[in-house]
C-alpha cells in the first residue's frame, strides 16, 4: 500500500516540478524565468523520477490513477487518469535524463539567440505534451498529448522563421503528421462508438476487434514516426535548431507513434493482417531510410536518416509481437541518438555553421571528447556487442531470424543494418579523420562544460543504459533461446560487411577515377525520387479538381445549367425545330383557319 | 569608370562562369584535396586549350557541348555555403532584422531607459527630412532621359550634400542581429 502510495506521490511531483516554470510566467512581473532555471528545473525533475523507477524495479509495483472525471454525457465519461506501469516509469527517466542533457547544451548553443528563454519554454512545452502522452491511460489524454507535440514540432522546426525552408519543414511536418491523425481519430471515433469509453482497459477483446481501427492505428504510427509513405517530414525538420533535432526529432516525438502501438498492443496481438502490415512496413521504411543515408553529405540529414531506419526498426518489433522490446530499443536509441546530435551541434558551431562533411576533416584532434563521443554513439548505432543498442538490437534481429513470418522482411532488415555500419562509418571517417578540409580560422574549441557535461553524460548512458535496463526488467514473452551460430551472430557479420562495404567506398574516393552520376547514387541522393513525385502531383490534382468542383460543378452546372440556361437551351431546341413552320404567308394561314373550321363543323353536325 | 551590368551577359562571361561552376561542383564530388587538385588542372588545361578560337561560331558551339557536359555530369547535391542562396544558414537572422521606423512606436517609458540615442535620432532624422529633397533633385538631375541604366546610386556631388537615399543604407539592420 505505501509503495503505490510513494509511487504515485513521487511521479506527481515530477509533473509538477516540470509544470512550475509555466505557471511562474503569468505570475511574476520581473519573470524571473531564464534558461538555467529551467534546465535545474529539469535535472531536479529527473532526480525525483527516478524514485518510481527504483520502486518498480525493485517491487514491481504499478498503478493506474484517476483523478476528476469529465461527466461529457450520461453515459460516456472521459477520466483524468494516468497509468504508471513500466512504460511510463522507465520512459520518465530517460526522457528527463536526455532534456536534461539537452538544455544544458542548449544554454551554450542558442547563446546567441535574443529569444532564448521563448526557446526553453517551448522545450519546456513540449516535454509536458510528451510526458502527458506516455502516462496517458485513455485515448483523450493521449490525444492531448499527441496534439501538444505535433504543435511545438511546428513552432520549433520553424524557429527561425525568416527563412523560407524553415517555414516550409515546419508545413511538411504538421500536415503529414494530419495525415496519421486522420487514422488516430478514426481508432478513436470506433473505441467510442464500440465501448463508449476511451479507456485502455476497457477495449473490447482482441478477437472482436475489426481490422479497420488498427489499420488507423498503424496510420497515426507512419505519420507521427516517418514510416515510408509518409516519411519525407523528418530530414525536412533539420531545419530546427541542433537541440530542437536532438529531443524532439531522435529521442522523443517520433517515437510516439511506436508508443501508441505498445500500449495498444493487446488489440494488435491476434490480429495478423495488422501485424503483418506493421513488419513489412517497418522493414521497408528501415532500408529505404538507410539508402538515402548512404549519399548524404549534411551531417544532421545522415543522423535524421538514421533515426528513420531505427524507427523503422522498431515498427518491425511491433511487428513481431514484442512491444517491450520495442520499447527497450526506444529506450536506449533515445541516448545514443540525442549524444549524436549534440556532438554534430558542437561540431556545427566550432565549424561557424558549417554543416557539410565535405567541409570537415581531422576533427578528432581539434575536439577530442566530441569525437570520441560521436565514435561512441556510432558503435551504439551498429549494434556493437555490450553497447547500449546491442541489447535491443540484436534481440530484434534474433528474434526475426527466428520467428520465420517473412524471409522479404528479414532480408531487408538485415541489409538495412548492414547500411547502419556502412554510413555511420562514413560519417565517421569524412568527419573525424585524415586533414583538415575546413577553413583554418574557425573558432574550434570545447572548452565550455556545458558542451562536455552532457555529452559524456550520454556516452555514459549510451554504454551503460542496455546492460542496466535488462538487467533489472525481466521480460514477459520469453525470448528465443537456442538458434544456430549464423542466425546467432546474422546482425555483427551483417555489420562487419558494412563495415567493410565502407572501408572499400572510402578507399574508392581516394583513387583518381573520374568522378560521375550513376542510376544508383541518383536514386540515394534524391530520396528515392519520392519527394517531387508525391508533393507536386498531389497538390496540384487536389486544388485543381477543387477548382472544377467550385467553378465548373457548383457554378457552371448547378446554377446555371440546372437553371436558367438550362431552359434557355430547350425552350430553343424547340424553337428551332418548329421555326420553318412559321413561313408567315397570309394565303396558307387563312387555308389552315378555312380547313379548321370545316372541320369542328363536320364533326359537330 | 568601372564597368556596368548590362541585360546579356558576353561571351567571356559566360565561358569563366561555365569554368566556376564546374570547378565547383568538381569540389563538391572530389572530396580529397589531392584528388581534386588533379581533375582541376585537367579541367583547366581543357579550357586552356580552346581559349585563343577567334571565330565565334566555333565558340559558342564549343561553349555549348561544355554546358551540356557539365548539367550530365553535375553533382546532384552541390556543396552551398552555408550563407549563400540555398545554404543551411541562409536567411537565419531575418526573423530578427527590424527596421528602423520600429523605434518610433517605442512606449515614451521605453525610450527614456536610452535618452541619448533619442536625442542623436531626433537629430539624425531632422537632417534626414532637410536634405530628402536635395537628394531627389540630384537623382532626377542625373537619371538619363530614358529610365535608369543601372542599379548604382551616384554619390553626393557638392559640398554639404548627402548621397541619395543615404537613410535606406545607414539604418539597414545587421547582418548577425545580437
Amino acid at each position: 500500500m505505501e509503495t503505490t502510495l510513494l509511487l504515485n506521490t513521487s511521479l506527481l511531483l515530477t509533473l509538477a516540478i516540470i509544470l512550475t516554470p509555466t505557471l511562474l510566467l503569468p505570475v511574476s512581473k520581473t519573470s524571473s524565468n531564464s534558461p538555467t532555471t529551467i534546465t535545474r528545473t529539469v535535472k531536479t525533475a529527473f532526480l525525483i523520477s527516478l524514485i518510481p523507477m527504483t520502486l518498480f524495479m525493485l517491487s514491481g509495483t504499478e498503478s493506474i490513477t484517476s483523478y476528476w472525471e469529465w461527466k461529457f454525457t450520461t453515459n460516456f465519461k472521459i477520466p483524468l487518469s494516468f497509468k504508471m506501469d513500466q512504460y511510463s516509469m522507465m520512459f520518465f527517466p530517460i526522457a528527463l535524463f536526455v532534456t536534461w542533457s539537452i538544455l544544458q547544451f542548449a544554454t551554450w548553443y542558442m547563446a546567441s539567440e535574443p529569444h532564448i528563454t521563448k526557446f526553453f519554454f517551448y522545450l519546456l512545452t513540449f516535454l509536458i505534451a510528451m510526458l502527458i502522452l506516455t502516462i496517458a491511460n485513455n485515448m483523450f489524454l493521449l490525444f492531448i498529448g499527441w496534439e501538444g507535440v505535433g504543435m511545438m514540432s511546428f513552432l520549433l522546426i520553424g524557429w527561425w522563421q525568416g527563412r523560407a525552408e524553415a517555414n516550409t519543414a515546419a508545413l511538411q511536418a504538421v500536415l503529414y503528421n494530419r495525415i496519421g491523425d486522420i487514422g488516430l481519430i478514426l481508432s478513436m471515433a470506433w473505441l467510442a462508438s464500440t465501448m463508449n469509453t476511451w479507456e485502455m482497459q476497457q477495449a473490447p477483446l482482441p478477437t472482436q476487434t475489426p481490422t479497420l481501427p488498427l489499420l488507423g492505428l498503424i496510420l497515426a504510427a507512419t505519420g507521427k514516426s516517418a514510416q515510408f509513405g509518409l516519411h519525407p517530414w523528418l530530414p525536412a525538420a533539420m531545419e530546427g535548431p541542433t537541440p530542437v533535432s536532438a529531443l524532439l526529432h531522435s529521442s522523443t516525438m517520433v517515437v510516439a507513434g511506436i508508443f501508441l502501438l505498445i500500449r495498444t498492443h493487446p488489440l494488435l496481438a491476434n490480429n495478423p493482417t495488422a501485424l503483418t502490415l506493421c513488419l513489412c512496413l517497418g522493414a521497408l521504411s528501415t532500408l529505404f531510410a538507410a539508402t538515402c543515408a548512404l549519399t548524404q553529405n549534411d551531417i544532421k540529414k545522415i543522423i535524421a536518416f538514421s533515426t528513420s531506419s531505427q524507427l523503422g526498426l522498431m515498427m518491425v518489433t511491433i511487428g513481431l509481437n514484442l512491444p517491450q522490446l520495442a520499447f527497450l530499443h526506444i529506450s536506449t536509441h533515445a541516448f545514443f541518438k540525442a549524444m549524436l546530435f549534440l556532438c554534430s551541434g558542437t561540431i556545427i558551431h566550432s565549424l561557424n555553421g558549417e554543416q557539410d562533411i565535405r567541409k570537415m576533416g581531422g576533427l578528432q584532434k581539434m575536439l577530442p571528447t566530441t569525437t570520441s563521443c560521436l565514435t561512441i554513439g556510432n558503435l551504439a548505432l551498429m549494434g556493437t556487442p555490450f553497447l547500449a543498442g546491442f541489447y535491443s538490437k540484436d534481440l530484434i534481429i534474433e528474434s526475426l531470424n527466428t520467428s520465420y513470418l517473412n524471409t522479404w522482411a528479414l532480408l531487408l532488415t538485415l541489409l538495412a543494418t548492414s547500411f547502419t555500419a556502412t554510413y555511420s562509418l562514413r560519417m565517421t571517417l569524412l568527419v573525424q579523420t585524415g586533414f583538415p578540409r575546413t577553413p583554418t580560422n574557425s573558432p574550434t574549441n570545447e572548452n565550455n562544460p556545458m558542451i562536455t557535461n552532457p555529452i559524456t553524460r550520454l556516452a555514459l548512458g549510451s554504454i551503460l543504459a542496455g546492460l542496466l535496463i535488462t538487467s533489472y526488467i525481466t521480460p514477459t514473452k520469453t525470448p528465443p533461446m537456442t538458434m544456430p551460430t549464423t542466425t546467432k551472430t546474422a546482425a555483427v557479420i551483417a555489420t562487419a560487411l558494412g563495415i567493410a562495404l565502407a572501408m572499400e567506398l572510402s578507399t574508392m574516393t581516394h583513387t583518381l577515377t573520374y568522378p560521375k552520376q550513376n542510376p544508383h547514387l541518383n536514386f540515394s541522393s534524391s530520396l528515392g525520387y519520392f519527394n517531387p513525385l508525391m508533393h507536386r502531383p498531389n497538390t496540384t490534382n487536389l486544388l485543381n479538381s477543387g477548382q472544377k468542383i467550385a467553378s465548373h460543378l457548383i457554378d457552371l452546372s448547378w446554377y446555371k445549367k440546372m437553371g436558367p440556361e438550362g431552359l434557355t437551351d430547350l425552350q430553343l431546341m424547340a424553337i428551332k425545330t418548329s421555326t420553318t413552320l412559321h413561313t408567315g404567308l397570309i394565303k396558307t394561314y387563312l387555308g389552315s383557319f378555312a380547313l379548321s373550321i370545316i372541320l369542328i363543323l363536320s364533326t359537330q353536325t | 569608370g568601372e564597368p556596368q551590368m548590362a541585360a546579356y551577359l558576353t561571351h567571356q562571361q559566360k565561358v569563366l562562369r561555365l569554368y566556376k561552376k564546374s570547378l565547383r561542383h568538381l569540389e563538391s564530388w572530389c572530396i580529397y584535396r589531392d584528388k581534386y587538385r588533379y581533375f582541376a588542372c585537367l579541367l583547366r588545361e581543357r579550357f586552356d586549350k580552346n581559349k585563343d578560337v577567334k571565330d565565334m561560331v566555333k565558340a559558342t558551339e564549343l561553349l555549348k557541348a561544355g554546358e551540356e557536359e557539365f548539367w550530365a555530369n553535375q553533382h546532384p547535391q552541390p556543396y552551398i555555403f552555408p550563407d549563400s542562396p540555398g545554404g543551411t544558414s541562409y536567411e537565419r537572422y531575418e526573423c530578427y532584422k527590424i527596421p528602423e521606423w520600429c523605434l518610433d512606436y517605442w512606449h515614451p517609458s521605453e525610450k527614456a531607459m536610452y535618452p541619448d540615442y533619442f536625442a542623436k535620432r531626433e537629430q539624425w532624422k531632422k537632417l534626414q527630412r532637410e536634405s530628402w529633397d536635395k537628394e531627389i533633385k540630384q537623382l532626377e538631375e542625373e537619371t538619363p532621359a530614358d529610365g535608369p541604366s543601372t542599379e548604382a546610386l551616384p554619390p553626393a556631388r557638392k559640398e554639404g550634400h548627402l548621397p541619395p537615399l543615404w537613410w535606406q543604407y545607414v539604418t539597414r539592420p545587421r547582418e548577425i542581429p545580437m
